[in-house]
């Protein structure tokens, strides 16, 4: 088991306390491709960044392959991110003044590998992702797609155990999404890198093989999706 | 945090990749620093082009003269005549031990001299002794200054001022061996005093002097006894004021004047006036260093300001950076680099440019060759400088990173 979440809870405490997650259970296996869906304001959003270490949790556990995450320190968890998540954000979240290879180095630079290193394994991935002519460009002068593509990159240089994706085609015209969508179905098939997508479009989850519906801070219906059959509305594609 | 080549290079890109934020960041310091630099340098230069009207004057040094009597004394009326004497040497030196040199001299004002068809009609004939050179140092362009040799043998050598041997000499050239006629006598040229005539002028413009041994000028012009004037210096570590009561009362009693009376007797002290000026630059260093200090301080206020809004504008690159690994400790430690690396890079601009234009106030102020005054800033300073500003770019840094290192990687994503 690559995640295993045992009713975990969280409050927000601004002012008026709001229970977002209210004793989530979860086990999502090493190489599958889930999706996390709910409406805003359903807890999807707390419940990936719990998964990625970017927020603590109240109670409950919460094992990302093998090692309980759980108070950590500020140092700890950045470690473990650095190591175990890729992150792909809705926004790309691309530094602007680094270029496409810079950007993709940027973890590896934060764990200490040769500077040399770095970029031959950042233009591999790159060019993985066929943006090798784009390298030296900056984010401003690339396509939302490719801008998705490079952070896509970066998610991966690490080899992480998990890639969290957070409504990656949020930002993206529909061509684009499928190619993006495509691209990530593809490194779970081909290299059986585990990938989680929170998205609230149906279209979107149903390209993965597992949908996994959030309400009101409760896991509702998990749905087995091999067939990409869950969603019958304007498919992405 | 490691500090090599590759976080070096991080640092770098961020401030250079970022160029307008990092101008207008570093412009502060650059400004407080060049003001700083530009200030110490100048009021040095300032202060050594005061100092030169003083140039090659023992600064602790007494000069007196006679006056005419102010108050009858022992029977004798007032708005009497006197003058000093040889013998006050002598007697100076014997009751007053703290003296280091005390020579007498007389002058004679608007002398003519002349060399064949030349004359200068205006020069002040001065008799001395060789040691007067403690007095006055004189400045030698041609020969020599004269020796105790010329005033124990009545030699009739002299040696001219600039002035003088300028209107002499107009086709220049070694004037040694060359005679001149002083009223009527004949002396040989030995020396070239160029000194110029600065702030203080004891009898007259050092230009227009004609320098002759003491004892041939009082036979030549039948002064018999008396002297003009007596300079004389303080042994080392000796209070100039704490002498002069003493000084004054051995001469009035000699002479039958009442010890009270200051107009009988000029006694002028030029240890007074130094300290005067010395003050007066203390003041002027003190403005300088308050107002210097505090542009800068101003400068590094701004930097601060400056990094703490852009350190709000980078919250997504920051939080982007601690998603993908880096932790607090290396936000913090980035920010307060780039503080660092940009403070001391405008400030080097800063010290730089200013030593520049420094160096083109003392190009203007250079004359014949000569340079006036010094108003480059001295390198310690520079280095004292430097080091202040990165204590200042950690200081400026200080607060913009910690706010960074509070930047959680959830904004990022929040932040759009």
């Amino acid at each position: 088991m690559l995640i295993s979440l045992k009713d975990i809870n969280k409050t927000y405490n601004n002012g008026q306390p709001l229970h977002v997650l209210k004793g989530i259970d979860l086990s999502i296996d090493k190489g599958e491709f889930v999706s996390i869906m709910g409406a805003s304001g359903s807890g999807k959003s707390t419940l990936l960044n719990i998964l990625g270490i970017l927020d603590n949790y109240d109670s409950g556990e919460y094992h990302l392959d093998g090692v309980l995450i759980k108070d950590l320190s500020e140092k700890q968890a950045a470690e473990y991110r650095n190591r175990m998540i890729g992150f792909i954000f809705q926004s790309f979240n691309l530094i602007g003044f680094k270029t496409a290879a810079e950007n993709v180095e940027l973890p590896l630079y934060y764990q200490g590998v040769p500077r040399k290193k770095r970029q031959a394994l950042a233009m591999e991935y790159l060019e993985k992702m066929g943006l090798g002519p784009w390298a030296t460009h900056f984010p401003n002068e690339m396509s939302g797609g490719q801008k998705q593509r490079v952070a896509i990159a970066r998610a991966l240089i690490t080899r992480p155990s998990i890639i969290l994706a957070d409504e990656p085609t949020g930002a993206l015209d529909s061509k684009t999404s499928v190619e993006v969508m495509q691209l990530l179905k593809q490194l779970n098939k081909e290299e059986g890198i585990t990938i989680i997508v929170v998205t609230h479009e149906g279209g979107v989850a149903n390209e993965t093989d597992k949908i996994i519906h959030i309400r009101d801070g409760v896991i509702g219906q998990i749905e087995e999706n091999r067939q990409h059959t869950a969603w019958s509305g304007p498919q992405v594609k | 945090m490691r500090m090599d080549k590759d976080t070096f290079r991080e640092i770098l890109d961020s401030i250079l990749r970022n160029r307008s934020r990092s101008l207008l960041t570093g412009f502060g310091v650059f400004w407080g620093v060049f003001m700083l630099m530009l200030l110490i340098g100048g009021g040095q230069g300032l202060k050594q082009l005061l100092q030169n009207n003083f140039e090659g004057f023992a600064q602790n040094t007494c000069i007196v003269f006679a006056g005419n009597t102010s108050k009858p004394f022992k029977g004798f009326k007032k708005g009497r005549r006197w003058s000093l004497t040889y013998d006050d040497v002598d007697r100076l030196r014997n009751i007053v031990p703290e003296l280091e040199t005390i020579t007498p001299s007389v002058s004679l004002w608007g002398r003519s001299v002349t060399r064949d068809e030349y004359t200068y009609g205006k020069a002040v004939v001065k008799g001395i002794r060789a040691d007067y050179r403690n007095i006055e140092a004189p400045k030698l362009m041609y020969g020599r200054f004269l020796n105790d040799a010329d005033d124990l043998q009545e030699r009739k050598v002299c040696v001219i001022g600039k002035g003088v041997y300028a209107s002499l000499f107009p086709e220049g050239g070694d004037p040694c061996g060359k005679p001149l006629r002083i009223d009527g006598s004949y002396y040989t040229v030995v020396g070239v005093d160029w000194k110029e005539g600065g702030g203080i002028q004891i009898n007259g413009n050092a230009s227009d002097q004609v320098i002759i041994p003491i004892r041939q000028a009082c036979r030549a012009y039948n002064l018999g006894n008396v002297i003009h004037m007596l300079c004389f210096t303080a042994k080392e570590g000796v209070t100039m004021s704490d002498i002069t009561p003493r000084v004054r009362e051995v001469i009035s009693r000699a002479h039958y004047i009442d010890p009270t009376d200051e107009q009988a007797m000029f006694l002028l002290n030029t240890q007074l006036m130094f300290g005067l000026v010395d003050n007066l630059f203390r003041g002027v260093n003190f403005l300088v260093w308050l107002i210097g200090l505090g542009t800068l301080l101003a400068g590094a206020i701004g930097v601060s300001n400056i990094m703490m809004v852009s350190v709000r504008e980078r919250t997504t690159e920051i939080g982007i950076r601690r998603a993908i690994g880096a932790t607090p400790r290396m936000i913090l430690g980035q920010i307060i680099s780039e503080s660092i690396v940009l403070t001391l890079a405008a400030g080097l601009l800063g010290i730089v440019v200013s030593v520049g234009i420094l160096a083109m106030v003392e190009l203007a102020m250079t004359q014949d060759g000569i340079l006036k005054a010094a108003f480059q800033v001295p390198f310690g300073a520079a280095v004292a400088a430097a080091l202040l500003l990165t204590v200042l770019g950690v200081l400026a840094g200080l607060a913009p990173s910690l706010r960074a290192m509070g930047i959680k990687p959830v904004d990022a994503m929040r932040d759009e």
